[in-house]
């Protein structure tokens, strides 16, 4: 049953809202024109063949998700062990992390645009800004409620400061720094059609864009169905290395 | 008895107390009695009576408000390895492998041994805990009673001077309880260290101890201390004594008028 579960019925749920998109699209009950499936799917394909098309643009919006993540991951990881271990620096700037991550980035596009230009840093800077927020606060809340009994016993074993962190506080915060990871990877997807307003030549979040621009509606489908499956993706290879990495976890099976 | 320059664990009215002004609760309210080396200890009290608390001031993770605890002749400010903790919840390292968190103390700068001395140790208590091809197993597929078999061991393993095992068996089955308790007995007959038990079993205390402190209800102080004249070493045959089963009823008639009045003064 479980296999099966796994197996099937993921599949079963896309099937489910195609379904019920392909009868929204035929009988026409929303009095809007909305593409079939059948049409989307058909511009995906004739775009995905066409020789610079859709390819580049997915490898030039997977690169920007990629740099986004690594670099705001990189940064939050340091950060987020710092407000966690001290709790000083935690009552400080907790709320002010919290405000910014609250900001949505098209809000700060225009000021990207004056201060950092038009090129891809500053695409990449929003990303940055969006990746980093967004996974700070799952870390030093992950670090932060690592079990202190876990603590107590690397102390009353003869851990000083340094073998605690380096060996208890990292270890035991793996799982949460996969948890970041992915919700740094989710936020930075949706952040690109944000990023990409900035003056950007090609990637998914312009494609869509540019269609609207042309009323080509089953294109703007395409492009964001692109960006859910290459979404679904990255992060079904995050859960790959995760279960593998930190298969010591306990998990609770229902 | 306290300031006996013999013992390994010495309480000297030790205060403690949580909250503070108006909702300030006293919890451990001049506690003293001493644990000597090679001595078993066990504290009884009924629940809520802050049994852990004192564990927790004697293993140094909580300064007491007034008095002290002295370790050796010196007073307990911070956690050390001279001191094994046991916890009721196990806390084996769940990421490392039976081992692995065996030989954990043992790689820690603080008492660092040679890889071969650092063998030798945790096969000893591998076998000694009945652990022998489990080895390398990680901890998610241990039973609870195997999990706090490790974490005995990981305990032994860094040669603590006194054992500090707080309710390590409060959270197993009764056949699987009995089993560990003798797998206890045993293992503190072969290495004759001294320890300190926190529970509320009185089988439990009078099975594995020379001596067992009774605490009353909160705020606690020592109600009694009654030394266990069962002979030694014990076997599952113990229980059936009749000094056992006299000190048994004495006990569990105290734990029932100690939880009683607790009771009543909750519900008036």
């Amino acid at each position: 049953m479980t296999a099966l579960r796994r197996t099937v019925l993921p599949f079963a749920g896309f099937a489910v809202v195609i379904a019920a998109w392909w009868l929204t699209a035929t009988t026409g009950i929303t009095g809007k024109e909305v593409p079939t499936p059948g049409e989307v799917f058909a511009a995906a394909w004739e775009g995905l063949r066409e020789p610079e098309g859709l390819l580049v643009d997915i490898r030039l919006s997977v690169l920007r998700v990629l740099i986004g993540v690594a670099v705001g991951c990189a940064l939050s990881l340091p950060v987020g062990f710092a407000l966690a271990w001290f709790p000083t620096l935690r009552a400080m700037f907790d709320p002010i992390i919290n405000f910014c991550r609250a900001l949505p980035p098209i809000a700060l596009s225009p000021l990207v645009i004056i201060y950092v230009g038009i090129g891809e840093e500053a695409r990449l800077l929003v990303l940055v800004w969006a990746a980093f927020f967004a996974s700070v606060v799952v870390l030093y809340e992950g670090i932060a409620a690592v079990e202190d009994i876990y603590v107590r016993a690397g102390r009353a074993l003869g851990a000083s400061d340094l073998e605690l962190f380096r060996r208890v506080i990292v270890p035991a915060t793996v799982p949460q720094m996969f948890v970041a990871v992915r919700v740094a990877l989710g936020v930075s997807w949706a952040t690109l059609v944000a990023a990409e307003l900035i003056a950007a030549q090609r990637g998914l979040g312009w494609t869509i864009q540019r269609s609207a621009s042309f009323f080509r509606t089953e294109e703007v489908y395409a492009g964001i169905l692109l960006i859910g499956f290459c979404a679904l993706l990255m992060d079904m290879g995050v859960r790959l290395v995760q279960a593998r990495a930190v298969s010591w976890q306990e998990r609770v099976v229902r | 008895m306290t300031g006996d320059s013999s013992a390994r664990i010495a309480f000297d009215d030790v205060h403690v107390g949580f909250g503070r002004g108006g909702k300030r609760v006293e919890v451990i309210d001049g506690v003293s009695f001493d644990v000597r080396p090679g001595e078993f200890v066990s504290v009884l009290g009924p629940s809520g009576c802050g049994k852990s608390t004192l564990l927790n001031v004697a293993a140094g993770f909580l300064a007491p408000d007034a008095g002290e605890v002295r370790f050796d002749g010196e007073r307990v400010t911070r956690p050390d390895s001279r001191r094994g903790v046991v916890f009721q919840q196990y806390a084996i390292f769940p990421w490392l492998t039976v081992e692995k968190n065996i030989a954990f103390g043992l790689t820690l700068k603080r008492n660092r041994r040679s890889r071969a001395e650092t063998q030798e140790s945790v096969r000893r208590y591998i076998e000694l805990m009945g652990l022998e091809g489990f080895e390398k197993s990680p901890p998610k597929q241990l039973s609870g009673g195997m999990r706090q078999r490790v974490a005995l061991a990981r305990a032994y393993a860094t040669d603590p001077d006194v054992l500090l095992l707080d309710e390590p068996f409060a959270a197993l089955d009764a056949q699987t309880r009995e089993f560990m308790q003798e797998l206890l007995h045993e293992a503190s007959q072969a290495e004759r260290r001294a320890a300190m038990l926190i529970t509320h079993s009185v089988e439990e205390a009078i099975y594995l101890s020379h001596r067992i402190v009774v605490l009353g209800n909160r705020p606690t102080r020592v109600h009694e201390v009654v030394d266990v004249d069962v002979p030694w070493p014990r076997s599952p045959e113990s229980r059936l004594q009749p000094e056992f089963l006299e000190l048994r009823g004495h006990l569990e008639g105290v734990m029932r008028s100690l939880s009683g009045s607790a009771f009543r003064k909750a519900h008036p």
